[in-house]
């Protein structure tokens, strides 16, 4: 009971500070509008190749996005705990009486509940800009549960970064480091079966691209389960991997 | 009954770096303890591993009974802790600070309700409250800071350097309300590297240097324990070879007499150290007058805490503040 409130106030506290936040307003509505608006005029032609699997590039691109926004909006998430680390909040935090492990859980379900909305803005987005999810509602629902998954692997990840370096510069660094080149080895941008070799051989040991593969045909085509299962998989196991890490880290934090 | 008690608590940071050397307190129910010592002393180590936040490398402590290792839970229950740097969540408001630590402590809404109300009447921020901190005064902070560690009624409250970089009349004003919470009942354990402060808040004080404690005992115990009162007599003196012939002169006239402890030069005159400097006075002045020795003004000034500090560790607190941390430090 105590450890179902401590996640509750954890989250609901993060939850409301995160709405005084106009960064993240940004992060949500300019910077997936950029992307739809440029960087899909700039690939337009793309499409009328022979091979590419839709005559819309936007269609194709959609689901890219959101899977490139929710990566990268979880990876800069343990700035949320950044400030309270150096205001010593965290170390208050600790000596209470509240379980450590429902501290960083309601972080984490903080971040998911903020990408949600992000990711729903873009379905909002794209649909404005004539894409129709060839799955419908329950496409949305699936995509959904992808994006939570890469969600919980990346702010996980980041929070254990944050806990192990305290330092901005290092989160910055080590994010953009990351995120982009995991979303050039994918397909988010381009179809597998344009890409040199060695790029489609990279993109089997990135999870990133799994995500990818599994929320594009809800988007073009159908249900693909194959795909979805594979997606489901691997990325489960990501993200266990990152929060593991993450609440181990919480777990030292102080000592 | 001490509230807490030490045994041997050692912290040492990456194998070789000893921050808190075999300490051995005890600190009284009802007490206000200062801990005072130079940046870098081990102080804020110690009250991190008295308040479960940091494991000690060797030896363990009690808080009312209860092992800070093996119980940490119930240590937990009754402890308040106020961070040094500002402890607060900037993007909330004060009542939402307040909120969150009664919530942690798993306090009900009404009761928390309450006892939030309660808090920000004594700390003043009843209007306050419902301003996000980051628009709040450095001693506004303070204030709520520390109230978010008395939330849950905490019999011990640990103050982390309560007043550093404060202005004085801000920093007087923390003082009332530490010395409020005190007389409401609460064992309260402070850190400070302000003399002043650990001179008038303690009841008792512990000086300390390099991870060590050098004495512990009232204020005016440790001072009185040390050299006694001194008399500074001002002389008049055209050159540093009249004043050493001058102070030469002195020492010989007065270092035989029974009353008088030590005597040391200044760069003006003379220091001469007394048990009681009303007693002694004139007979210092009756003495050097007799031999001819002209005094052109006299003070008599009580030990402080720095000379007790000087005493334990050669050094005074306010050098080693400048040093370590330019511009902040210092008396």
């Amino acid at each position: 009971m105590d450890f179902a409130s401590d996640v509750w106030f954890t989250f609901a506290r993060r939850f409301r500070i995160g709405l005084r936040e106009p960064v993240w307003i940004f992060f949500s509505l300019a910077q997936p509008l950029i992307w739809l608006l440029l960087f899909t005029q700039l690939f337009k032609n793309l499409a009328l190749m022979p091979g590419f699997p839709t005559s819309e590039y936007l269609l194709f691109f959609a689901p890219g996005l959101i899977v490139m926004m929710a990566v990268f909006s979880s990876a800069y998430t343990g700035f949320d705990m950044l400030q309270d680390i150096q205001f010593g909040v965290v170390d208050k935090m600790l000596i209470t009486p509240a379980n450590r492990y429902a501290m960083i859980i309601g972080n984490i379900l903080n971040a998911l509940a903020s990408l949600t909305i992000q990711i729903l803005i873009i379905f909002v987005m794209v649909y404005l800009m004539g894409v129709s999810v060839a799955t419908g509602a329950g496409g949305i629902v699936l995509t959904l549960v992808i994006v939570w998954l890469i969600g919980l692997a990346f702010c996980s990840l980041s929070y254990a970064l944050i806990i192990a370096t305290r330092s901005q510069t290092a989160l910055v660094v080590i994010a953009n480091l990351l995120s982009l080149p995991l979303m050039f080895l994918s397909s988010a941008m381009m179809p597998a079966e344009l890409v040199p070799d060695w790029v489609q051989t990279a993109m089997m040991f990135n999870p990133v691209n799994y995500s990818v593969e599994a929320v594009r045909p809800l988007f073009v085509s159908g249900y693909d389960w194959s795909s979805y299962g594979m997606g489901l998989l691997v990325l489960g196991i990501f993200a266990a991997v990152g929060v593991v890490t993450a609440v181990l880290a919480f777990r030292n934090f102080g000592k | 009954m001490d509230l807490i008690v030490t045994d041997k608590l050692t912290k040492i940071y990456n194998k070789h770096i000893v921050a808190v050397d075999h300490i051995d307190l005890g600190i009284k129910e009802g007490e206000i303890f200062g801990l005072l010592g130079p940046n870098g002393a081990g102080k804020t180590t110690t009250i991190r591993m008295l308040s479960t936040l940091t494991r000690p490398t060797s030896g363990t402590a009690k808080v009312a009974g209860h092992d800070i290792l093996k119980d940490s839970r119930k240590v937990r229950q009754i402890i308040g802790y106020s961070a040094q740097a500002a402890g607060l969540m900037e993007n909330a408001t004060g009542r939402e600070n307040l909120d969150l630590f009664g919530r942690y402590h798993h306090m009900e809404g009404s009761t928390l309700k309450q006892r939030t109300d309660e808090l920000l009447e004594l700390v003043n921020l009843t209007e306050d409250a419902n301003r996000l901190v980051k628009t709040y005064s450095g001693g506004m902070r303070k204030r709520l800071e520390i109230a978010t560690a008395l939330v849950h009624q905490p019999r011990l409250l640990f103050l982390d350097e309560p007043t550093l970089g404060l202005d004085i009349q801000i920093r007087v004003n923390i003082w009332d309300y530490v010395r409020r919470l005190s007389e409401a009942g609460i064992t309260i354990l402070l850190t400070t590297h302000y003399l002043e402060e650990a001179d008038r808040l303690s009841h008792r004080v512990a000086i300390i240097d390099k991870g060590k404690i050098m004495a512990t005992g009232a204020p005016d115990e440790l001072k009185s324990a040390i050299e006694g009162d001194a008399v500074s007599l001002r002389m008049p003196s055209a050159s540093a070879e009249e004043q050493r012939a001058t102070f030469a002169k002195t020492e010989k006239v007065l270092s035989g007499q029974p009353f008088v402890k030590k005597i040391m030069a200044t760069h003006d005159g003379v220091n001469v150290y007394v048990d009681r400097a009303d007693e002694a006075m004139p007979k210092i002045l009756r003495l050097l007058e007799k031999e001819g020795v002209e005094t052109a003004s006299t003070t008599v000034s009580r030990p402080s805490l720095d000379d007790v500090f000087i005493r334990y560790t050669g050094r005074t607190i306010a050098e080693e503040a400048a040093g370590n941390n330019a511009g902040k430090g210092g008396k």
